[in-house]
């Protein structure tokens, strides 16, 4: 969180994340190129450096799309979540060397605009073992491009976070045309059965992760609070809420984080308004509400970031009888001051 | 096949040099009135949003426009 924008928004961690995706980055590339030059006799730099950018790319795709779905299921990958925009946009910057390059050495010495040559050289668009598979990758570049160049705050407010989510969601679409280029192009230059192992099987590892998160969240969600008094639904036992930490409940549509801050309870809307974050899986950090995934913050007794921030995000009522949490799933509007309750002597 | 797929790279470099005149304009005046945050913003948040002002005028033009008319 900052008032005025700033280029990048480093801090000890995030530099420390940096440091890491640059140093495996540079080691990746260093060791492709130089063991093919070791192994392969017919090796030339520019084939290397096309094949090892575009390895290195679709490996860190992989490790994006897999960063959300393993946050879901355990916690100990948020750290990874934090920084996952550097991360995508490492991705872009390689796959964009993978893509220029080929674009030089394939397109570029004739008298035809490269970008023509691009997509006129090879028009076999019905066959599979002709296919034009560099259109494919352009394709998914120009994706990347966008969600690049709309990787930072600013965007996130002017086009608006649904179109700006939108927008990034095409990385599956992205993916998509990714594994077609790669499946029709390695199936007209090579006949090794690994590479079609390796992109099976990390196709099957992202898929089954976004599988059983999707079926972890939906078993949350289908979760019935029946019992129901004075339009308040019981939730949970006090002892359930762990200090300076948060139960989440689907009541309806909607979700609700019920936190645990100093001796209270309070109930705020689950929904971060940075990225959609679940404000639930967070933790108390200062007195504030903390988003786990970039660390936005919130009053637990308002849903109001603190001054000069100005997020909000709706309160709800709750009450206690006994040791049992009850919960009313009318929202108040954003901001609303509510005190929580008072836990006391009830867990 | 080579004309349409030269027509279409055509309006796409056009749009984009579109982007590319618009930015100056919106980095020295429009930046401000669309978005408080960007007040007193660095020099090279302003350069690092070039792209995307470049691939997004047309968003970015229609909000100024909209907040200059109220």
């Amino acid at each position: 969180m900052s008032v005025s924008y700033t280029a990048v928004g480093w801090n000890r961690q995030k530099k420390r994340y940096d440091f890491a995706i640059a140093g495996f980055c540079s080691l990746y590339l260093l060791l492709f190129i130089g063991l093919t030059a070791v192994t392969n006799p017919d090796y030339t730099f520019e084939t290397a450096l096309i094949r090892s950018t575009s390895t290195l790319a679709f490996l860190l795709l992989h490790v994006i799309l897999a960063i959300g779905p393993l946050c879901r299921l355990n916690s100990k990958f948020l750290p990874l979540l934090y920084n996952r925009r550097h991360l995508g946009v490492t991705m872009f910057f390689i796959a964009l060397i993978h893509g220029g390059f080929s674009l030089f050495q394939f397109h570029s010495l004739g008298n035809v605009n490269p970008f023509v040559s691009l997509f006129s050289s090879n028009t076999q668009y019905h066959s599979l073992s002709q296919f034009p598979f560099q259109a494919l990758g352009f394709f998914a570049l120009i994706i990347l491009l966008l969600m690049a160049a709309s990787s930072h705050d600013f965007w996130l407010h002017n086009l608006t976070p649904e179109v700006w989510k939108t927008l990034h969601m095409l990385v599956y679409i992205a993916y998509l045309l990714i594994v077609l280029h790669v499946m029709t192009g390695v199936l007209q230059f090579e006949t090794h059965p690994v590479f079609v192992v390796l992109l099976g099987a990390g196709a099957a590892v992202l898929v089954t992760l976004h599988l059983l998160a999707g079926s972890r969240e939906i078993e949350k969600d289908n979760a019935r609070f029946d019992t129901v008094e004075e339009g308040f639904h019981y939730v949970c036992e006090t002892s359930d809420i762990l200090p300076n930490r948060a139960k989440i409940f689907c009541i309806g549509v909607e979700r609700i984080a019920v936190y645990r801050s100093e001796d209270r309870l309070y109930a705020i809307h689950n929904v971060c308004k940075h990225q959609g974050g679940p404000l639930g899986e967070g933790k108390i950090i200062d007195g504030c509400i903390t988003c786990p995934w970039h660390g936005y913050q919130y009053l637990p007794n308002n849903g109001q970031s603190p001054p000069p921030f100005t997020e909000k995000v709706s309160t709800y009522d709750i009450r206690i009888s006994g040791t049992k949490v009850w919960l009313h799933p009318t929202p108040y509007p954003e901001g609303t001051e509510r005190p929580g309750v008072y836990i006391g002597n009830s867990i | 096949m080579e004309q349409i797929i030269t027509i279409v790279f055509t309006v796409a470099l056009v749009y984009l040099l579109l982007g590319l005149a618009f930015y100056p304009l919106f980095i020295i005046k429009g930046i401000t009135q669309i978005d408080p945050g960007a007040k007193g913003s660095s020099w090279g948040f302003r350069l690092i949003i070039l792209p995307g002002v470049v691939l997004f005028w047309p968003a970015l033009m229609r909000k100024w426009i909209v907040i200059r008319k109220k």
